[in-house]
C-alpha cells in the first residue's frame, strides 16, 4: 500500500505543543507502561512513529489519539523524556485543527494572541446585539424578558446551534470517514444485519454511556496510573463533573423552555427550590462551578503531571465554562433576591453571551473532544476487544 | 586520635582492578606506592565476578594474583579501611590527609584464623554477597579477601566480649581508634570505580521490594562457585528458577535516572550470565530484554551470535513494568516492537536488573579535579589522553573516568601508571636488578621504551 510522506508533520504537530518527541529512541516503554493499551490499541508508540515518519494520513485515521486521557505514566517513565504523554495531547489538537476545514480551529491553537481577541470580541458582538434590542430595566422584578426579548435570544441561539451542527457534522464526518476506511469499517458493517445493527447499538452504548458519560475506564484504569490526590480532586471525578453539569444544564434549559411550549410556567419566572427543572439547574451548575474551579487551580498549581503544561486553548475553554457556570448562578441569586438588583440585568447579559459563545466555538477548540472522542470509542467497541494478553 | 606521616612517590585511591594495575606498573618501575582502598579488602567489585567475558576465565583466578602481588610488593603499601579526606597540592608534591578506620582487630597480631567470627553471635546480611547470605559482627570481609584480618561490625556488636575470648593471639581490641595520617605524595592516581545504580532506582520494576528482582551483581554471587548458595535459586523461596529474564538498561540510557549514558559493560555481561546459567540450570527459559545489543569489544560480537545459537531468547523491548504475583513470580508488560507492536506480558521465576555503572565516589570530596556532569573524572584531553586530570600530577584509571569493562580498565590503569612515571622522572631508588641481569636501569630508559619496563616487570614478577 503507497504511503505519502510528510516530512513537515512532526514540526507542524510540535507547533501544537509537542515536547521534544524527536528524542524518541522508539523502545516501547509508553505503549507497555500505559494501562489503556491492549491488542485492540497500542499507542503513544504508534503515533509518534507515524509523526516521525511523516504518516499524517495514518496518524489523522487513528482512533488510539482519543483514547489516551493522558495520565501522564508515560511522560513520567519515558527514557529519553520526549513527553509522550504531551505528544498525545498536541497531536489531539493538530487532529481538532485539520478535521476543521474553515482554519478556525488552527488560529485559535497557533494563535492565542489572536485567539483570545476572536474569543472576547465575539462575546461583545453577542453582547451588543443582543443590547441593541434591548427593553426597559424594571426595577420591582427582574424581569429580564422584558430587558432582552426571549424571541431574540431564542432566535439567536438556533442560529448559533445550526452554524454549530454544521461544523461539528462536517469535522464529525471527516474524522469518521478517515477512521472507518482505516478500520475497515462500512455502512455494511455498522448497518448491514440484525446483528450488525445490534453490535451497533451496543457499541454506540458502551462509546457514550459507559465510557463518555460512564467514564469507566477513565476512572478504572487512568486514574490509578496517577499520582494519588485527595478523592475531591481526582482528575475522573472534576471532569465528570464538569460534563454532568453541562450536560444537567442544557437538559434544564431544554425542559425550561418545554415548559413553556407547553403553557405550563413561563421561562424567568421564580419557583421553589424544589421544583424539579430548578433543582436540576441548580445541582448541574454547582458541580460545574465546583469542577471547572478545581480545575483551574489544579492547572494553576500544576497539581498532577497532566496539567504541568497548559496552553492558552487549555485556559479558554475552563476560563468560558467558568464564567459560564458562575455567570448563571449569580444570575440564579439575582432573580431570587428580594428587591430586583440592576446588576441581574447585565449579569443576564452577560451569562447568554458567554454560553451563545462557547457553544458557537465548541468545534474550533478544546470542547471539540465532545464529538471526537465518543466517535472513536465508538470504532473501539465495535472490535471484539481483550485486554488480557 | 594519633597522627603519623608518611611520604610516597605515588598515593593511588582505590584498590579494585585499576588502582591494582597501576599501582602494580608504578612499583615495578622503582617507585614508592601507597595503596589505599577504603573497604577492608581490595580486589574491588571485580573480585565478587564469577567469570569475565569474553574469555570467560574465572574471575577470582585472575583477579586474586594481582591482589596478592600488591600486597606483597616491596614498593606498596597497601592500607585497607582507610579513607582519603583530603589531598591538596603543595608545591609540586601534595600533602594528603587519610583516615585508617578502627577495625578493633589488631593488624598485626590478627593470623586470620577466624576463631572471632566463628565466635560471634550476632548475624548479619552478607554484603558481599549481594546481601542473600550472612556474616557475623566479627568477620573476614570474604574468603579471598586480602588483607585476610579480622574486623568488627561496631555498629552491630552486642559487646559479649566473645571473640576476645576466642582469639588465639589477642588481637581484638575494643579500644582501638581511628588514626589519621598525613601522606606527602608527589604524585596520585584516582582509581575510585564504580556503584551500581540503585536496585530501586526504577520504581517500576519493583527491585529492593519484590524478593526475585535482583540485580545484576546479585546473580555474579549466584552463579560463582563459592557463592551464597553455591548453586543458583531464587532468594524468595529457594526454587529453581525455570525462567529468568534479563532487563537491559535497568540502569542507563534513561533520562529519569539522570543517567543518559550508555554504562557499556551490561550487555556483554548479561550475555555471559545467560551462557552461565544455561550451564548451571540446563532446562530454564532465558530471555534477554534489550533495546540495543552493544557488542563494541574484540571477541564480542561473536560472543553475542553464540549466546544466541545457545538458545538464549533475546527479545528486543524496553520492560516497562513489573509485578510480583503472590507466589513471587513476576509479570513482565513489554511492547514487541519488533512484530505488531503489541502488548505482551510474560511470567518469569527471576527477574535480573542489568543495573547501570555511576560513579563509585565523588573524588571532589577529597580533591580539586574537573568531574564532568555525571561525577566521572574528566579529562583535559578525553580522546587523546583519556587519563589525564585538570590537575598535573594527578592521573585518573578505570570507571572513574566513566563506565567500561575490565579490558578498558587495565589498559586504562597501565596507561595512567606511565604518566604518573613520565611526570615524576626516574625513581629515587632505582629497581632492584634481578640476578639474570635482565632488567635495565630505568634511568636510562628514554621515552618510547616502554616495551623494556614491560619486559622487566615480567622477568621480574615471574
Amino acid at each position: 500500500m503507497a504511503v505519502t510522506v510528510d516530512p513537515t508533520l512532526l514540526p507542524e504537530i510540535q507547533r501544537y505543543g509537542a515536547f521534544d518527541v524527536a528524542a524518541c529512541f522508539n523502545c516501547g516503554n509508553c505503549t507497555a507502561v500505559c494501562p489503556l493499551t491492549g491488542d485492540d490499541a497500542t499507542f503513544p508508540r504508534r503515533i509518534i512513529r507515524y509523526a516521525q515518519v511523516g504518516m499524517k494520513a495514518e496518524l489523522l485515521a487513528s482512533k488510539e489519539l482519543w483514547t489516551c486521557y493522558y495520565c501522564g505514566e508515560c511522560s513520567e517513565t519515558c527514557p529519553r523524556q520526549a513527553e509522550p504523554g504531551e505528544f498525545m495531547a498536541a497531536a489531539r489538537r493538530f487532529a481538532i485543527a485539520s478535521y476543521d476545514r474553515t482554519r478556525l480551529a488552527r488560529t485559535m491553537y497557533l494563535q492565542p494572541i489572536l485567539g483570545t481577541a476572536i474569543a472576547v470580541a465575539l462575546a461583545a458582538v453577542f453582547a451588543m446585539f443582543m443590547y441593541a434590542a434591548h427593553g426597559p430595566q424594571n426595577g420591582q422584578t427582574l424581569a429580564l424578558f422584558q430587558f432582552i426579548p426571549s424571541d431574540l435570544i431564542h432566535s439567536l441561539g438556533v442560529a448559533v446551534m445550526v452554524v454549530v451542527g454544521l461544523a461539528g457534522l462536517a469535522g464529525l464526518a471527516t474524522m469518521t470517514h478517515r477512521i472507518a476506511r482505516s478500520e475497515g469499517v462500512g455502512w455494511g458493517t455498522v448497518l448491514g444485519s440484525r446483528a450488525a445493527m445490534k453490535r451497533s447499538v451496543a457499541a454506540l452504548w458502551m462509546a457514550l454511556g459507559v465510557e463518555s458519560v460512564g467514564q469507566r475506564r477513565y476512572r478504572k484504569d487512568c486514574e490509578a496510573a496517577q499520582e494519588p490526590v485527595a478523592w475531591y480532586r481526582r482528575r475522573w471525578l472534576l471532569h465528570a463533573l464538569t460534563m454532568w453539569g453541562f450536560l444537567g444544564l442544557f437538559a434544564a434549559t431544554i425542559a425550561d423552555y418545554g415548559l413553556e411550549l407547553l403553557g405550563i410556567k413561563a421561562t424567568g419566572t421564580p419557583v421553589p427550590i424544589w421544583y424539579p427543572v430548578r433543582l436540576l439547574g441548580t445541582v448541574a451548575g454547582a458541580m460545574l462551578i465546583f469542577g471547572t474551579t478545581m480545575l483551574i487551580l489544579n492547572r494553576l498549581q500544576k497539581a498532577n503531571r497532566s496539567v504541568r503544561k497548559s496552553q492558552s486553548a487549555d485556559w479558554t475553554l475552563l476560563a468560558l465554562l467558568w464564567l459560564t457556570g458562575v455567570s448563571g448562578f449569580a444570575l440564579e441569586l439575582a432573580l431570587y433576591l428580594p428587591e430586583a438588583p440592576v446588576w441581574g440585568y447585565w449579569v443576564f447579559l452577560f451569562h447568554v453571551a458567554v454560553a451563545m459563545e462557547l457553544v458557537l466555538l465548541a468545534p474550533f477548540m478544546k470542547l471539540a473532544h465532545v464529538i471526537y472522542r465518543p466517535v472513536a470509542l465508538f470504532f473501539f467497541a465495535l472490535r471484539p476487544t481483550s485486554n488480557a494478553v | 586520635m594519633t597522627d603519623q606521616r608518611i611520604d610516597t612517590d605515588a598515593l593511588v585511591v582505590g584498590a579494585g582492578i585499576a588502582g591494582l594495575q597501576s599501582a602494580l606498573d608504578l612499583a615495578d618501575r622503582g617507585y614508592k606506592v601507597l595503596l589505599v582502598e577504603k573497604t577492608a579488602s581490595i580486589g574491588g567489585k571485580m573480585i565478587a565476578l564469577s567469570k569475565v567475558f569474553p574469555t570467560m576465565d574465572c574471575a577470582s583466578c585472575i583477579t586474586t594474583p594481582r591482589m596478592s602481588s600488591a600486597a606483597h610488593h616491596d614498593n606498596i603499601t597497601t592500607w585497607t579501611y582507610t579513607d582519603v579526606d583530603s589531598i591538596a597540592p603543595d608545591g609540586t608534591a601534595f600533602t594528603a590527609h587519610l583516615t585508617r578506620k578502627a577495625r578493633y582487630v589488631d593488624e598485626d597480631l590478627c593470623i586470620g584464623c577466624r576463631l572471632c567470627e566463628y565466635a560471634c553471635p550476632v548475624e548479619l546480611p552478607h554484603e558481599f554477597e549481594g546481601n542473600m547470605g550472612a556474616r557475623r559482627a566479627a568477620y573476614i570481609p570474604f574468603g579471598t579477601a586480602i588483607p585476610q584480618k579480622a574486623l568488627i561490625d561496631i555498629d552491630a556488636c552486642v559487646y559479649c566480649g566473645k571473640c576476645e575470648k576466642a582469639c588465639p593471639t589477642d588481637a581484638i581490641d575494643f579500644g582501638q581508634e581511628p588514626v589519621s595520617v598525613t601522606v606527602h605524595a608527589r604524585s596520585v592516581v584516582i582509581a575510585t570505580g564504580f556503584e551500581t545504580t540503585p536496585l530501586d532506582a526504577k520504581k517500576e520494576y519493583r527491585g529492593g521490594v519484590a524478593a526475585n528482582v535482583i540485580s545484576a551483581l546479585d546473580m555474579e554471587r549466584l552463579l560463582s562457585p563459592n557463592g551464597p548458595y553455591g548453586r543458583v535459586l531464587r532468594p524468595s523461596d529457594g526454587k529453581i528458577p525455570d525462567s529468568v529474564a534479563y532487563v537491559q538498561c535497568a540502569g542507563s540510557r534513561d533520562e529519569t535516572l539522570g543517567v543518559p549514558y550508555c554504562s557499556r559493560v551490561c550487555c556483554m555481561y548479561a550475555i555471559k550470565q545467560t551462557m552461565l546459567l544455561s550451564g548451571s540450570l540446563p532446562l530454564a527459559d532465558i530471555t534477554v530484554y534489550y533495546m540495543d545489543i552493544r557488542a563494541f569489544g574484540k571477541g564480542y560480537e561473536q560472543f553475542y551470535q553464540t549466546a544466541r545459537s545457545m538458545g538464549i531468547n533475546f527479545v528486543k523491548a524496553k520492560v516497562a513494568r513489573i509485578e510480583e504475583e503472590p507466589n513471587g513470580d513476576l509479570r513482565l508488560r513489554v511492547e514487541i516492537i519488533e512484530e505488531d507492536g503489541r502488548v505482551t506480558e510474560a511470567v518469569h521465576d527471576l527477574v535480573v536488573l542489568s543495573v547501570g555503572l555511576k560513579p563509585g565516589d565523588d573524588p571532589r570530596r577529597f580533591i580539586g579535579v574537573d568531574l564532568d556532569q555525571y561525577g566521572f573524572v574528566a579529562s583535559p584531553e578525553p580522546k587523546l589522553d583519556a587519563t589525564l586530570t585538570s590537575m598535573p600530577g594527578v592521573a585518573a584509571a578505570g570507571t572513574a573516568i566513566g563506565p567500561k569493562d575490565i579490558v578498558d580498565s587495565i589498559v586504562e590503569a597501565s596507561a595512567a601508571a606511565t604518566k604518573i612515571a613520565t611526570y615524576l622522572g626516574p625513581p629515587p631508588n632505582s629497581p632492584q636488578v634481578p640476578e639474570d641481569g635482565l632488567a635495565v636501569d630505568v634511568r636510562e630508559i628514554k621515552a618510547g621504551d616502554a616495551l623494556a619496563v614491560a619486559g622487566r616487570s615480567e622477568v621480574q614478577r615471574g
